[in-house]
């Protein structure tokens, strides 16, 4: 029988302290620390070769449930399939989440880069402010010019 | 006078061709690249939102096959694939990349031209009435006429836009060339999870596939021929789109490499004036993106 969500989440694995996130991606496995990783999972789960066999199991099941011609059958197998898309599912949020802190870091960078592109618009901007200025001391001199006559 | 009117209109042939008239290779390239960018962030945002609401459909699936057993399930203990922090970095880094490639792009198009432009004509029309009050108010009869104020003013702009090129060509290559890396890690880490949500989205659809075979077949007779036949009609269609969302995402991963290849060609050729081959990548990539706009686009009408 399929465990639910409500129940322990992973069939009985051999008992252990919580690991690093896995990951298959070698950029990813500095992620995540395991000490605070609440969705640490167990070691058997971050063997890429366990992950292949869940995987396997998975779709070798699903053959099974659409060549079984018994209902009974296709619930049983159904079942253990609901578990094993449970274990790939918790896997999976896991490496997004270890991904997350990728993306965090990098959000600096990027910031980083946009703030010395703002830098080069405002030195852009100075130019035009300086040709304005030029423009807004000419227009001084102009109106000093044109009274001088009645100062004169 | 003749003279000096042809004299002015050389000056301004001179200084139309010093300043240039059509688009830097600069600007043509980082605005092309901008727009490629800009459909590949939209699409990218797509498949998330996509992939979730997808990881929720099969969730919610499992919790009606579940409801009537002996292991019912929690709807508590329904999670999304994504969580509200992990999509929001991901939203944060995506319109941080669309921000660079349009800021790139308007430095590189020169968008201060129209404060420059008022500038300069300002600075002309000052000069044509310094020249008129001083000719008045002085013996010295200088008269400044509206062909040499609009000279004036052409070549401020002329200087204007060769100050800020010149800001632009010093600067913004060293830009593109800092964030090359950081293009390359960002399109690295979200093929990562393009291949996260592939693998997910593939069992999801299976999920929702046998479930559907499920219920149709304990629902048995009770369900009228009709609304039978409308269920069983469902399953090809959940096969058909999970064989789109497939192909979509394996899009999508292509479409992230181009855009690293073509940053980097970007970077490349910020430097040097031989853009051809950066020219084809870009070509290439907004094509990529285009074609995944409109799955998109039918996606949103199927629902």
């Amino acid at each position: 029988m399929a465990p639910s969500k409500s129940s322990p989440k992973l069939p009985p694995q051999p008992a252990t302290t919580p690991l690093a996130m896995p990951t298959t991606d070698d950029q990813c496995s500095s992620a995540a620390p395991a000490e605070t990783d609440p969705l640490a999972l167990p070691p058997a789960l971050t063997d890429p070769d366990t992950i292949e066999t869940y995987k396997t199991l998975y779709d070798v099941l699903g053959r099974a449930y659409w060549e079984a011609s018994d209902l009974t059958a296709k619930d049983t197998i159904q079942g253990a399939r609901d578990a094993i898309y449970e274990i790939l599912t918790d896997l999976n949020i896991a490496k997004l989440e270890a991904n997350t802190a990728l993306f965090l870091a990098l959000k600096t960078k990027i910031r980083d880069s946009n703030k010395a592109l703002e830098e080069i618009r405002d030195r852009i901007n100075a130019i035009t402010k300086n040709i304005s200025t030029a423009s807004s001391v000419i227009a001084a001199i102009a109106k000093v010019a044109s009274i001088a006559p009645t100062l004169l | 006078m003749r003279e000096r009117r042809s004299s002015t209109g050389l000056l301004l042939a001179c200084l139309l061709s010093f300043t240039g008239c059509s688009l830097s290779p600069l600007a043509r390239n980082t605005a092309q690249f901008s727009t490629a960018t800009s459909a590949v962030v939209e699409n990218t945002r797509n498949a998330y939102r996509a992939a979730v609401r997808l990881n929720e459909d099969a969730q919610y699936s499992l919790l009606v096959a579940r409801y009537d057993s002996d292991h019912p399930m929690d709807p508590h203990s329904i999670r999304p694939l994504i969580d509200e922090k992990g999509l929001e970095a991901r939203t944060e880094v995506l319109d941080g990349l669309r921000v660079y490639a349009q800021t790139m792009a308007d430095l590189s198009s020169g968008v201060s031209s129209p404060q420059l432009n008022q500038a300069a004509a300002a600075c002309g029309a000052n000069l044509k009435s310094l020249g008129d009050a001083l000719s008045s108010a002085t013996p010295v009869g200088i008269k400044i006429s509206d062909t040499e104020a609009n000279a004036a003013s052409t070549a401020l702009k002329a200087l204007g836009d060769l100050l800020i090129n010149r800001e632009i060509k010093q600067s913004v290559p060293k830009v593109i060339r800092d964030m090359d890396p950081n293009v390359d890690a960002l399109t690295k880490l979200l093929s990562s999870d393009i291949d996260v949500l592939r693998d997910q989205a593939s069992r999801d659809y299976e999920q929702i596939l046998a479930q559907q075979d499920q219920f149709i077949r304990h629902a048995g007779t009770s369900l009228a021929p009709v609304e039978r036949r409308a269920e069983v009609q469902r399953l090809p269609r959940i096969l058909a789109d999970k064989k789109a969302t497939e192909d979509m995402l394996a899009d999508l991963k292509s479409s992230l490499q181009k855009l690293a290849v073509t940053h980097h060609a970007l970077a490349a050729a910020a430097t040097s004036k031989n853009d051809a081959s950066l020219q084809a990548r870009i070509a290439d990539l907004r094509a990529s993106a285009e074609g995944l706009a409109d799955f998109y686009e039918s996606l949103s009408r199927s629902k």
